[in-house]
């Protein structure tokens, strides 16, 4: 288990663009899950959509992202991540999300080296997989 | 038949890279270098690495990575751990 200040402490993304608010589970060099508690005070639900709130599918990515990025930084702690980007992603949104759903991110290793890694990931909401893909990312 | 084995080593091969790359299979010879002559870039060289452990079920340490420069590169580097 791993609360929101040890998340900060590990990426670098800050308000408004921190998508998780806790770890559950880290193997480092295996997997990670986290989660993110999705709620209608996040300002980018005034315009998506104005009478339809969805949780925008790229900021299901970034969460995805983000909990690769603390599984990379976890299982290569001598690597000086100041940077990390994505440089491939390809994930396909199967159901939408909602202000009130926990979105629950599960990403699995397949290859990391000290340069980045490639990672298959899901969401999940509920017992439900509403996205899943695979990603690359690039540290600097 | 080991040269049966290489040849379906070689098909896969190939269309392992020209699905990552993005391109026609029929562009990737033995020999064009992925860099200099298909356009691909380092994280790109790891996707394929990792394509490949996961199809042979096989473990490529990390500094055999600057190794895969070629189709040819990735058809030795995979017999290397079959």
């Amino acid at each position: 288990m791993m609360n929101i200040e040890e998340i900060k402490s590990l990426i670098p993304q800050r308000h408004p663009f921190l998508m998780l608010d806790r770890v559950l589970e880290i193997k480092p060099g295996e997997s990670i899950r986290a989660y993110k508690n999705v709620s209608i005070n996040e300002d980018y639900f005034r315009g998506h959509f104005p009478d339809a709130p969805i949780f925008p599918g790229a900021l299901t990515a970034e969460a995805m992202a983000q909990a690769a990025c603390i599984l990379f930084k976890k299982s290569m702690p001598d690597v000086n991540v100041t940077t990390p980007y994505i440089t491939n992603m390809k994930i396909r949104f199967l159901k939408p999300v909602v202000p009130g759903d926990q979105l629950e991110v599960i990403v699995k290793s397949v290859k990391m080296v000290r340069t980045g890694g490639v990672f298959e990931t899901e969401a999940h909401v509920r017992e439900s997989v509403i996205a899943k893909g695979e990603m690359t990312f690039a540290c600097k | 038949m080991p040269q049966v084995d290489d040849l379906i080593l070689e098909k896969e091969l190939r269309e392992i890279i020209a699905k990552i790359i993005e391109i026609a299979p029929d562009r990737i010879t033995l020999e064009a270098t992925f860099v200099n002559d298909l356009g691909m870039d380092s994280m790109m060289a790891l996707e394929i690495l990792a394509a490949m452990e996961k199809k042979y079920k096989i473990q490529v340490p990390e500094e055999k990575l600057g190794r895969l420069r070629t189709l040819k590169d990735a058809i030795n580097l995979a017999k290397e751990y079959l």
